[in-house]
């Protein structure tokens, strides 16, 4: 390891340090009056026609086309009664369309029976992650209570919005018309499919569906068929909203926020054991059977990077939180207004050692969101595209950061405290190869403007903030996560 | 006494075959677990209580009412499994026998008549046996894959619709159209 290295990765040590002063209560009272985060988690009432965006900055590069697809619930409170946590709203599927140098925005939410059923009803009855369920709800199977709204896959031609509970929802990637719940064989109907399936760089999709200490095994060709269904056997419980994979193997990350009992809303039926730790289960793509268990500290999370191997090593970047109180609690906080003090989540390095040990470097980094290279997934690479500015009392980052592990620094553009970030892609520059030879795209929340904004980085001068953006004439809430598709 | 038979009008052309329970007494208990209980993972939904076909119970009060029920689902193949309850106790208990049940074929129209029942109040489970295999498949975390359906086209919270949901008055001919799902 270099120096700089060394400097960067401050240890563990770093993200114990959260310590709430009267200056850090203070700050956080004045953001709270200073800031509207409600127009973050805003209920939107219905689909978003095909509009333009307007140019408020730079012009779009040339070879930039395509569309940023985008997904995260948007639909919170009824009259007959409210979802209870950020992740129980409706999935609203954004489309962010860039061609000839102009901007479009479309919207539509999945139509699921959980959204047909709550219309109905004008309440919000599901049951889910942080939701309690209202008795009136009808659910005879768990796609009944699929709120679709965690990310999007393509799948040949359609889009499918992704829950991680049940089902994929299949949609028209052009007209975002909901076609029907993705049933890969007759027998595994209404298995769950997370929402981060791993896709290799020709487009070979393998993804989980977790069920306790088990977990369905989902081998995809790039057009979205079924090849290969396999149960596992995990050693614990662990919630696992993400995993990770190298070009040879599945890296589920085995978090001590276990699940000792089934209830809803299903967060309550898990228990945070940090003496127990991390597990780190690596499972040969070729034989599903060959595994290895590593040991890591107990840390939280929800998103992982893509993995690569080092010689016999095997090493991913990965967003660290001190616990999962954001999960059990702080969410569901934030849909009414006031959030948590929480400590953001810092960026890490694992690696899993031939030699059967597990490091967990940690920086003092804020990063949530991490993104990289899709042609480098699974393959050596040097960078780390993830959200950054989040503090105790700013539940939501107002900056983009890209963390260069070879050179040991980060470089950040900060869009300032009226905005809201959103993930970043990571899009190539058609003909370039270098990792940073592309741009950065996706969209931020102007909380001033009251309005969303598409930005539009130059990967290799991030300083310089946006090369282009546009704005649209709504203000759609945050969203979680997204692909680009180019073309 | 609750009696199962043909339809009168159940030609071969719409390939209506119902059947007294006797004939097919074997027992489909599939042992769910509940949605709820510590076995199946988050957001399962299980049909706790099995779909029982067995004999119909005897009796011998004197009763003219009738249930016709008409199921839609998607599949032509296999048969539609029926069973018929009037109790609470006996439609959301685990082991609870139903007063009689029937299978009818799924390669036309699928209606099932029960007749010669007294006044009441019933409920019904069915399911669709889409392969034929007497059982109603599960994937492998104990969801139904095969299409199913309560009286009153009711449906569950987290696990099978109870009787409040599925119970309905039978006086003279009553009929409901159930869509298996």
């Amino acid at each position: 390891m270099t120096a700089s290295r060394r400097n960067f990765l401050m240890g563990a040590a770093a993200l114990s340090a959260a310590v709430v002063t009267p200056e850090t209560v203070r700050a956080m009272a004045a953001m709270q009056t200073a800031t509207d985060w409600g127009l973050a988690t805003a209920d939107i009432e219905a689909d978003i026609a095909p509009s333009a965006m307007r140019l408020i900055h730079g012009r779009a590069p040339s070879g930039l086309e395509g569309a940023l697809y985008r997904n995260g619930p948007a639909k919170f409170r009824r009259p007959g009664g409210s979802a209870g946590h950020w992740f129980d709203g409706d999935g609203l599927v954004r489309r962010f369309q860039i061609t000839g140098g102009r901007a479009e925005l479309a919207a539509r939410f999945v139509d699921t029976p959980k959204r047909r059923q709550e219309t109905r009803l004008d309440a919000m009855v599901m049951p889910g992650f942080g939701s309690a369920g209202d008795p009136r709800a009808e659910i005879g199977s768990n796609d009944d209570a699929n709120a679709a709204n965690t990310s999007v896959l393509m799948a040949g031609e359609a889009l499918w919005a992704l829950w991680e509970g049940g089902s994929a929802v299949a949609m028209d990637s052009e007209t975002l018309q909901t076609r029907g719940m993705v049933t890969h064989r007759a027998d595994l109907k209404g298995m769950p499919f997370l929402a981060h399936p791993r896709r290799e760089p020709d487009g070979r999709i393998w993804n989980l569906g977790m069920g306790r200490s088990q977990a369905m095994v989902w081998r995809l060709s790039a057009s979205g068929a079924l090849e290969a269904a396999t149960l596992i056997e995990l050693p614990r419980a662990s919630y696992l909203h993400d995993f990770t994979a190298t070009d040879r193997h599945l890296v589920l990350v085995l978090q001590p926020w276990v699940q000792t009992r089934a209830t809803m809303p299903l967060s309550e039926g898990f228990e945070w054991r940090p003496d127990e730790g991390t597990q780190v289960l690596v499972i040969d793509k070729d034989d599903l059977t060959r595994r290895r268990v590593f040991e890591l500290p107990a840390f939280g999370f929800f998103h992982l990077g893509d993995a690569w191997s080092d010689g016999q090593d095997i090493r991913f970047d990965l967003c660290v939180h001190r616990d999962m109180d954001f999960a059990a609690r702080g969410a569901g906080a934030l849909l009414n207004g006031f959030p948590l003090d929480g400590e953001p989540a810092r960026l890490a390095l694992a690696s899993l050692r031939a030699d059967g040990s597990g490091v967990l470097e940690a920086t003092n980094q804020v990063a949530e969101f991490p993104r990289s290279d899709p042609r480098r997934a699974g393959r050596p690479r040097r960078f780390t595209l993830h959200t950054a500015g989040e503090t105790p009392g700013r539940p939501f980052a107002s900056a983009i950061g890209l963390t260069d592990w070879q050179a040991g620094r980060t470089r950040v553009f900060d869009f300032g405290p009226d905005h809201v970030m959103d993930e970043m892609v990571f899009v190539p520059r058609p003909g370039g190869t270098a990792e940073n030879d592309g741009w950065l795209v996706g969209p931020t929340l102007n909380l001033a403007a009251r309005s969303t904004e598409l930005q539009v980085l130059d990967a290799a001068r991030i300083e310089d903030g946006p090369v282009a953006a546009w704005r649209a004439d709504t203000a759609l809430p945050v969203s979680f996560h997204g692909i680009w598709h180019a073309g | 006494m609750a009696v199962i038979r043909e339809p009168e009008a159940a030609g071969p052309e719409i390939g209506v075959a119902t059947a007294p329970a006797v004939r097919h007494g074997r027992s489909i208990e599939t042992a769910h677990s509940s949605g709820l209980s510590n076995e199946g993972p988050p957001l399962m939904i299980h049909l706790a209580a099995a779909l029982l076909l067995a004999a119909a119970s005897a009796g011998n009060q004197s009763a003219d009412s009738r249930i016709v029920l008409t199921f839609e689902t998607g599949a032509r193949t296999g048969s539609v499994m029926v069973a018929l309850f009037d109790s609470a106790a006996a439609f959301d208990g685990a082991a609870g026998r139903p007063l009689a049940s029937t299978v009818v074929s799924a390669s036309g129209p699928v209606v099932a008549v029960f007749e010669n029942l007294p006044a009441g109040e019933y409920a019904v489970k069915a399911f669709h046996d889409v392969n034929g295999d007497g059982e109603m498949n599960t994937n492998p975390f104990g969801m139904p894959v095969e299409p199913y359906a309560f009286s009153n086209n009711a449906v569950g919270n987290m696990g099978p619709a109870r009787w409040e949901r599925a119970r309905f008055v039978v006086s003279g001919d009553t009929a409901q159209t159930l869509t298996l799902r």
